[in-house]
């Protein structure tokens, strides 16, 4: 993790708002980069002055070219650098000595190149940090900025979209031409249409430093490739969220499992990079997106329309099977369908046909106009039990399709209810379909696309509301020293697994409920330990050698006397003899055995990108089974911890199913932030697991039944 | 032996060729592409340009690091004196 210097909002607000540009570079080769890039600048009204820089042409496109960016009179306030890479750095410097503070660097052949371009990509940051110039790319397609104020294409897309109140960033340029030409389609528009490339200045994180600011933007999507800084992500993320309101759709591709399969403990196999990301991103309030298309759902929903209030929504069909698709995807991701008022059952059942179905959903049945529409969109927006309206239309031969997308156009202006539209189809729907777009009313080919996407604009309203509830619990019983130093002589021995013996101090220096326990080096010493903390007993064996103890023979449980204890110290030494006779054996560790409870599993696991990550779950020999486990990264708030707690599928277990107790929750919760605690002051850990720990019934507390630390 | 001089004189006069210049706009340190404005295309028939010029062969990967005409003349002027 880098501790980058932000940018400022003014240093981006330069480059995306500049008064006068030289493409430097630029040729009249048409249909060459260099060329386009000029060529957009210039066809879609700039709303500044344009200099062509190059070495070749005496005039680009007519207009008066120069050699060298020096060789301009006026000062010029950004340079878009289309120079090939091995170049650059001769551009970099001359317009660092022009005193141009601001630069889109388009050129390829950089870091995405292997080792020497890497080289070329370090020359020009340092040119640039030298002249305290800022830059987005390399490796860009460039910037678009729809502000009329500046109307800027400075990009090689084929066209410019129109104004819009959505922001996209991305990583990859190849992707945005084909999302400016999707979005063409369906008439989305953007405030400001960024690729930021190899982000070797300016980067995702400033990015949306600026856009949380931009009086332009409403809605911030993203495409990433790699996390470089995931705890800064998060933290602008939550800023973004917290003060604007502004939601940040993001898709990072790239679900592979890299790095699990080699992992030591149980939490180091769940957690992938994939995991990380998908739980890093829901804490910090990124929704998450599968592909660009349920991107685009849910950016016109949110850019479109306002947030519904709560989540009751009516459907309003002219056909049942659609009705009930939606319906069901509703209910399936979080909605309701709201209980319609006395008056507005009234107003349906005088105003539709007998046949007509007056409950939610509301079916106008297939020979319904658009006075039948009217009149239950109408109904619905004022019924108070109503926060969000979904319309499906199916084309029968009667269905004036055109007219009722004019009425839907006409409601939406007077109501603060969200509107959504599907008709169903396509060649017979698409001028209506038109209408909406037009009118920026969201509208989906699939009815489930559409409520699943007010489902997700009412989750991120009902987050809104949870922001002030993000404390984070410290607990001061801990010895932050102690820890600290049981870790640091280990890692100062080149150890890189702590046995449970140690790793239980590093716990109980943070007062966890670690169960009464003692090392053994003989039978006897085995039998007085057992004796004093009381049967039944388990005993283990340690040894830095051994990281799964059971896979040895390594574990005996419910040792319930003396005899027995003596029996099992022998028996261990002779079982992992037998398996790794040359592992070097510290003890046997024999350790109080708790009673009845349920099994969970907790874990810690530090990623280079987010920090330490903490994982909580159903635990046993099983949890890489049934991966019933959730992560949150590092600190947890206390209403994180209760999410994580209920989003794991065994939760009803916890909470007494089919007859049996609730767990102790509260104590469960308090295991959770104190490892928490121990994440954030101890990174020195690489991955940790308590598995299991028994959660007993409420009242009772829970207990760490068995502990490893990776170094 | 050939004189760096006559060496340069060459180099320019292929430049000149290649990438339609006078002689006099060629500075003896110019970068073919910052400089001269040459694109991918022409860098490759100023390889092309030099074998013939100088009666010599060039390794691809080499020649296409050379990017201005001072490194021109040190690398082609190794090879004629060989």
């Amino acid at each position: 993790m880098s501790n980058k210097k932000r940018k400022t909002y003014e240093e981006i607000n330069d480059i995306l708002y500049p008064k006068s540009i030289a493409v430097v570079g630029t040729n009249n080769v048409i249909g060459s980069v260099p060329y386009d890039i000029f060529e957009n600048i210039l066809h879609d009204r700039f709303k500044g002055i344009l200099y062509p820089v190059s070495p070749s042409e005496k005039n680009v496109s007519s207009i008066k070219s120069y050699k060298y960016v020096v060789d301009i009179e006026d000062d010029v306030d950004m340079a878009i650098l289309v120079f090939p890479s091995s170049v650059a750095h001769l551009a970099m410097e001359q317009i660092g000595k022009k005193g141009i503070k601001s630069m889109v660097i388009i050129s390829a052949g950089f870091k995405e190149v292997g080792a020497k371009g890497l080289e070329k990509e370090k020359k020009i940051k340092e040119i640039a940090d030298k002249y305290g110039i800022s830059f987005i790319g390399p490796n860009c397609l460039g910037i678009i900025n729809t502000d009329p104020k500046c109307h800027l294409n400075a990009s090689f897309a084929r066209a410019m979209p129109k104004e819009g109140n959505i922001a996209f960033i991305s990583q990859s340029g190849a992707l945005c031409t084909a999302v400016l030409d999707y979005a063409d389609a369906r008439h989305i528009g953007f405030s400001k249409f960024i690729s930021f490339g190899n982000k070797a200045d300016v980067d995702e994180i400033d990015l949306l430093y600026y856009l949380k600011d931009d009086p332009k933007t409403k809605v911030i999507l993203m495409y990433l490739e790699e996390v470089t800084n995931g705890k800064a992500l998060m933290e602008v993320a939550k800023k973004v969220i917290a003060e604007t309101g502004k939601p940040i759709l993001a898709i990072k591709s790239g679900r592979t499992a890299e790095g699990a399969s080699a992992a030591a403990s149980h939490t180091g196999s769940l957690a992938g990079s994939d995991e990380i990301i998908d739980a890093a991103f829901k804490q910090a309030g990124i929704i998450r997106c599968n592909n660009l298309e349920e991107m685009f759902d849910y950016a016109k929903a949110f850019a479109y329309q306002p947030l519904p209030k709560s989540k009751n929504i009516a459907i309003i069909t002219n056909a049942g099977g659609p009705g009930v698709l939606a319906t069901d995807r509703a209910i399936n991701s979080g909605l309701s369908l709201g209980k319609f008022e006395e008056g507005t059952t009234k107003i349906l059942k005088k105003s539709l046909p007998a046949a007509a179905n007056i409950k939610n959903p509301v079916d106008v049945i297939g020979d319904a106009r658009a006075d039948r529409y009217n009149i239950a969109i109408s109904a619905a927006i004022k019924d108070k039990n109503i926060d969000g309206i979904n319309v499906i239309l199916t084309p029968q031969s009667m269905t004036d399709i055109e007219a009722i997308a004019k009425d839907i156009v006409k409601v939406v202006g007077q109501s603060d209810k969200p509107i959504y539209t599907s008709f169903m189809g396509d060649t017979d729907v698409a001028a209506g379909i038109d209408i909406l777009q037009r009118n920026n009313i969201p509208h989906y080919v699939l009815p489930e696309n559409m409520v699943k996407s007010m489902a997700a604009t009412f989750k991120f309203n009902e987050r809104l509301k949870e922001i002030s509830e993000f404390e984070i619990k410290q607990f001061s019983d801990v010895d932050k020293e102690k820890a600290t130093k049981i870790l640091n002589e280990a890692i100062a021995k080149n150890k890189t697994y702590l046995p449970e013996e140690e790793a239980v101090k590093v716990l109980e220096a943070y007062n966890f409920p670690v169960l009464p326990n003692g090392l053994a080096n003989s039978k006897e010493e085995a039998g007085k330990i057992a004796d004093n903390i009381k049967y039944p007993v388990v005993m283990k064996i340690i040894s830095s050698d051994i990281i799964h103890k059971f896979d040895t023979g390594g574990v005996i449980l419910n040792i319930k006397n003396r005899n027995e204890t003596e029996n099992a110290y022998e028996q261990i030494l002779k079982n992992v003899k037998k398996v790794m006779p040359e592992a070097v054996i510290k003890g046997v560790f024999v350790q109080k055995m708790v009673g009845e409870g349920q099994e969970v599993i907790l874990g810690l696991k530090k990623d280079n990108s987010f920090g330490s990550v903490i994982m909580f779950g159903l635990g046993g020999i099983f949890v890489e089974i049934f991966k019933d486990v959730d992560f949150k990264v590092a600190p947890i708030s206390v209403k994180e911890v209760d999410d994580m707690i209920q989003s794991i599928r065994s939760y009803p277990i916890l909470m007494g199913a089919r007859g049996s107790k609730k767990r102790d929750i509260k104590s469960l919760k308090e295991t959770i932030q104190r490892l928490s605690q121990l994440a954030i002051d101890c990174p020195q850990i690489k991955e940790l697991d308590i598995n299991p720990l028994i959660v007993r019934n409420e009242g009772k507390g829970c207990f760490v039944a068995d502990t490893k630390i990776m170094l | 032996m050939m004189e760096k001089e006559k060496v340069e004189a060459k180099v320019k006069k292929t430049i000149a060729k290649v990438l339609k210049k006078e002689e006099n706009e060629i500075a003896s340190d110019a970068n073919f592409i910052f400089d001269l404005g040459a694109d991918s295309m022409q860098s490759l028939q100023l390889i092309a340009g030099f074998e013939e010029e100088f009666d010599i062969e060039m390794d691809e990967d080499d020649a296409l690091e050379i990017q201005n005409v001072k490194d021109a003349v040190e690398f082609i002027g190794k090879i004629v004196n060989k």
